[in-house]
């Protein structure tokens, strides 16, 4: 029971960043028609500055939750300016531009990893955490900063979807989503909306990249791991629908936690990438897809 | 009007390999044969967005391709040509499994598809020990008679294949495929098997991809499962895009400037990746069409001139 | 704009054919060394550093009057290509150093998938190689050319496990887990024996594939058996780092041992308070009191260089080129197979002191470099030496 517990906890928190992260991928998907691959890289660049201002705002005489803040918000800003670049002079050509869009986001990555690497150095950084210290839960250990992470992510989420669902941007850019040449008939102001959910997928991957900081390695390529399982979250739940991108994240995750435990994680991994062809197979658009 | 451009292409392929005889062995004949693969890769990838769809298990049938060449050499001991059959085969008949299942579903999914089973693929190849596992398969040699020959007889299969290709696309059912692109609905409705005729498209764009991934093995002598990766069709993509993918020629330029801009760029180090990044982000966003799209379109500007 | 096009890219194609056509002409007094490493990705930074000690031993030996074969002065050019730690990629380079640059000496290659395709190349050609790569199977009669200059799982293990049960004898099992390829295979097996030779049982041995981000559950499972001693094989530090801070999470306490660890810095940037006491078998340290000058002058510039201190993958860099320089001196040619014939009776200076080449009971012939293990354990979060083994060969051929 015991286990059980914790692997259930486990597959929570792991959830929580695919979450974060496949609700940007989806974002983009949903409103712009675009394939994103360089998603992971606002993760990374996030992540990495706080890597790096954290220690050296420590030294500068700040108490440490004062350094974490502002190096968050420091990596969160830089990475929300890298996303607006991005869309104003690449990716804004390329809507509905399947191939397109790919092979632009996969230059951008082999570009950026090369970038991160000269400026950043190849060498594993490390944050330390916030608050140190483990919680019991039903008799279960868990860290706190797992904790607050897994409460940040879920936080986010829901206040995405409720953005989605009661303001006008939101309802806006669901209907863009669903077909955005009526959308534009009705006076939906299309480049508006899309330039906004790009804004708004690139903090989520960001936010996602500054509190996994602290718990995961940080190295130049840290985002093309969630990348992948951002993915295939995306594709399970169905590209485009927010729902389901938070009902695929923790399918993997769950599959992950489970599986790296009764098996081992190798194996977990081909497992996840089986059950997505599978389910892709039963139901064409995923779990939740509109297309 | 197409047979004329056959000749003329049997013509140029003739050319190209009594050029590569002709030079003499070194760097100069490998970056050939890298160049002539990459090129058969990504038209196997362009033949299949003649159904309109992204292929990304390109590499998986590359690499099946590879490692059937490689088991059958080094296993099974077979004849030279035998072997690099068995490559092309064994990928067709994974691929006539897989498109059986999976060509039900379109677009971005088919594409995510493609791209989940070469993961398994690779994945499968490092748990597989006569395989070789992780480390891969080494000892993959062309017979000794091919040796100072083997980059004519790369550049000939490539040409062939290519013509090949060319043909099936200006053939009956290239044009059914690429109807089935613009409508499937309609095609269906003619009562043509819109299904069992996509599956047969990706057949022989898994043969081609097959026999690439047989070529590569000889030429490398060494394969592993991380060469097999979606990287692979990412590149294959990048050469489709940068070349043109509406031309048949556009594989071949994109995979010439890009193989040759990677190997110009092999000395910089870290430098390499931004450096081909950057190229791969230019071209997409300044040449939509590729490269054959530019061409054709200063063609088509100097006709209107001079008819003006 | 389409004029643009067509002009650059002519210009850059005639550029590349035009670099295809000049062969390097080799000058008398420059021997260039042939580097195959991992310059991007995960494995960038072995690579930076291993250039970088190269192109150090290159320099002291320059500074020293170069290397004086048959009246003639020679001079070594360090010339590094990224292999990206896969097989395709290692033979462009491969192909790159043998045939477009004419190389005849390769200082170093890493990877076991791309040092096993280069060596298809240079055993064919007559090109020395050095290589530290893991696995057995790249040594012996076969390969006359090919010798690998830093101590793998075959010398590491035996020693390192044997010293880990005497430090701690209440010592009764051990979880294993290992990355998913040809490195961690080959070491896991080597592992299982050497563990069961000190009497302690193996209870579980598992795998995680390179890029994992996320230990969590494999730390669970781990935790889950209750062993005595968790040994992480061929984890890289980091990963290493992260996998403990997970078991302390999960309230397991022991042994801890990373076989192939080879620095501090990685295990406690991820591990924190978590890897106190841990055992590493592939690490230096550079603050003791046996430490010299120049060691710590070449630890400072791997440091400066990649932001980490200099480890024994790459130390081989160095080591190889300084046996190269006796070597040759000693055949008095700069014919490869005429240095390989000499290597394994010479002893030259290496980072770790005198060393030579030996191992020839274990791979059929003399090709491995003799250098001392070195175990190392943390404490708290410095790296200290416990302990220096040397194997009955190389006492033998120091004259001990």
């Amino acid at each position: 029971m015991q286990t059980l517990l914790q692997l259930i906890l486990t597959g929570l928190q792991i959830g929580s960043v695919y979450m974060l992260f496949s609700l940007g991928l989806t974002l983009i998907f949903g409103v712009m028609k675009i394939v994103n691959f360089a998603h992971g890289q606002f993760f990374t660049l996030s992540a990495m500055l706080v890597a790096v201002l954290v220690p050296w705002l420590l030294m500068q005489g700040l108490p440490l939750s004062a350094a974490f803040g502002l190096a968050v918000l420091g990596g969160i800003a830089a990475s929300v300016v890298l996303g607006m670049l991005l869309y104003q002079f690449a990716f804004r050509f390329f809507q509905r531009d399947l191939a397109g869009s790919f092979i632009l986001s996969v230059g951008l990555v082999l570009l950026f990893e090369g970038a991160f690497l000269h400026y950043f150095g190849g060498a594993v950084r490390s944050v330390p955490p916030i608050i140190d210290g483990t919680v019991s839960i039903f008799g279960t250990a868990v860290t706190l900063q797992r904790l607050i992470l897994c409460l940040v992510a879920f936080g986010f989420t829901f206040a995405l979807y409720w953005v989605l669902t009661r303001t006008r941007l939101g309802k806006a850019m669901r209907a863009v989503a669903i077909d955005h040449e009526a959308a534009m008939l009705q006076g939906i102001p299309y480049k508006r909306i899309a330039f906004h959910a790009f804004a708004m997928a690139t903090f989520l991957g960001a936010v996602a990249g500054a509190i996994m900081a602290p718990i995961s390695t940080v190295t130049p390529t840290v985002g093309a791991d969630y990348l992948v399982k951002g993915f295939i979250a995306v594709i399970i739940g169905g590209l485009g629908s927010v729902p389901g991108a938070i009902v695929g994240s923790l399918f993997i995750a769950f599959i992950e936690s489970f599986g790296g435990y009764y098996v081992d994680p190798s194996s977990a991994n081909m497992a996840i990438f089986v059950l997505v062809m599978l389910i892709l197979l039963l139901r064409p658009k995923g779990l939740m897809g509109n297309g | 009007m197409d047979k004329r451009v056959l000749y003329s292409g049997a013509g140029a392929v003739a050319l190209l390999c009594v050029a590569t005889a002709a030079m003499t062995a070194g760097y100069g004949t490998n970056l050939v044969c890298w160049i002539a693969i990459a090129v058969l890769t990504a038209a196997s990838l362009r033949f299949v967005m003649l159904i309109g769809e992204l292929n990304f298990a390109t590499a998986a049938f590359v690499g099946l391709g590879a490692y059937g060449a490689g088991v059958a050499t080094t296993v099974m001991d077979w004849p030279f040509l035998l072997c690099l059959l068995f490559g092309g085969m064994v990928a067709v008949v994974v691929g006539l499994v897989f498109g059986y299942v999976t060509l039900r579903t379109k677009g971005p999914y088919f594409l995510l598809i493609g791209f989940a089973f070469t993961e398994v693929v690779r994945l499968i190849y490092t748990k597989v020990h006569w395989l070789g596992g992780n480390s891969g398969m080494v000892g993959i040699f062309p017979p000794r008679y091919l040796d100072a020959w083997l980059p004519t007889f790369v550049v000939a299969v490539v040409g062939v294949l290519l013509l090949a290709l060319y043909a099936i696309e200006k053939s009956h059912f290239g044009k059914t495929c690429i109807a089935i692109r613009d409508n499937d609905a309609v095609v269906q409705s003619v009562g043509i098997n819109v299904h069992m005729t996509k599956v047969a498209c990706l057949c022989v764009a898994a043969f081609a991809a097959g026999i690439a991934g047989g070529l590569s093995a000889y030429v490398n002598n060494v394969i592993s499962p991380g060469d097999f990766g979606f990287l692979l069709s990412t590149f294959a993509l990048a050469y489709l895009k940068v070349g043109g993918e509406d031309n048949p020629l556009g594989p071949v330029a994109g995979a010439v400037l890009l193989v040759l801009l990677a190997s110009v760029a092999m000395g910089m180090g870290a430098g390499e990746h931004v450096f081909y990044g950057m190229a791969i982000v230019l071209s997409v966003l300044l040449m939509p069409k590729g490269i054959t799209g530019l061409i054709q379109r200063g063609w088509e500007m100097r006709r209107k001139r001079s008819a003006a | 704009m389409i004029r643009m096009g067509t002009k650059t890219s002519t210009a850059f194609f005639v550029a590349c054919v035009m670099s295809l056509g000049t062969q390097a002409a080799s000058a008398d007094e420059v021997i260039k060394l042939g580097l195959s490493v991992p310059l991007s990705g995960a494995g960038a930074n072995w690579g930076i550093g291993s250039q970088w000690l190269c192109e150090e031993a290159a320099r002291e030996i320059k500074a020293g009057g170069g290397v004086k074969v048959g009246g003639k002065t020679y001079n070594y050019q360090c010339v590094a290509y990224d292999n990206k730690y896969n097989a395709a990629e290692g033979t462009k380079v491969a192909q790159t150093l043998l045939r477009r640059d004419n190389v005849k000496f390769i200082g170093g290659s890493l990877g076991t998938a791309p040092v096993r395709a280069l060596q298809s190349l240079t055993e064919r050609e007559g090109v020395l190689l050095f290589n530290v790569a893991w696995g057995a199977s790249i040594k012996g009669p076969d390969y006359p050319l090919t010798f690998t200059q830093m101590n793998t799982p075959n010398e590491i293990l035996f020693p390192l496990i044997k010293f880990v049960k005497s430090a701690n004898p209440a010592m009764q099992t051990v979880a294993l887990l290992n990355p998913n390829d040809a490195t961690g295979q080959d070491t896991e097996k080597i592992a299982r024996k050497a563990w069961e030779s000190v009497g302690v049982k193996v209870l579980s041995s598992d795998w995680y594939e390179r890029g994992t981000t996320e230990f969590q559950p494999i730390a669970t499972k781990l935790a889950g058996v209750k062993p005595d001693a968790v040994d992480l094989g061929a984890a890289p530090p980091s990963d290493a780092g992260s996998v403990f801070r997970e078991l302390k999470a999960a309230g397991w306490k022991g042994v801890q041992v990373v076989e192939v660890g080879t620095g501090a810095e990685g295990l406690v940037a991820t591990g924190r308070g978590a890897v106190d006491k841990t055992y590493m078998g592939a690490a230096v340290t550079f603050d003791g009191p046996n430490v010299t000058a120049r060691q710590k002058e070449l630890n400072a510039g791997v440091q400066k260089a990649t932001g980490e201190s200099m480890n024994a993958v790459q130390i081989g860099f160095y080591d190889s080129v300084m046996a190269l320089k006796a070597a040759m001196e000693k055949a008095q040619s700069i014919e490869p197979k005429a240095v390989a014939k000499v290597l394994p009776e010479i002893t030259f200076p290496s980072v770790f002191g005198t060393a030579g080449f030996g191992g020839q009971k274990t791979y059929g012939s003399p090709q491995q470099i003799l250098i001392p293990v070195i175990v190392t354990q943390m404490n708290g979060d410095k790296l200290v030496e416990v302990q220096r083994i040397e194997s009955e060969e190389l006492k033998q051929r120091l004259g001990r």
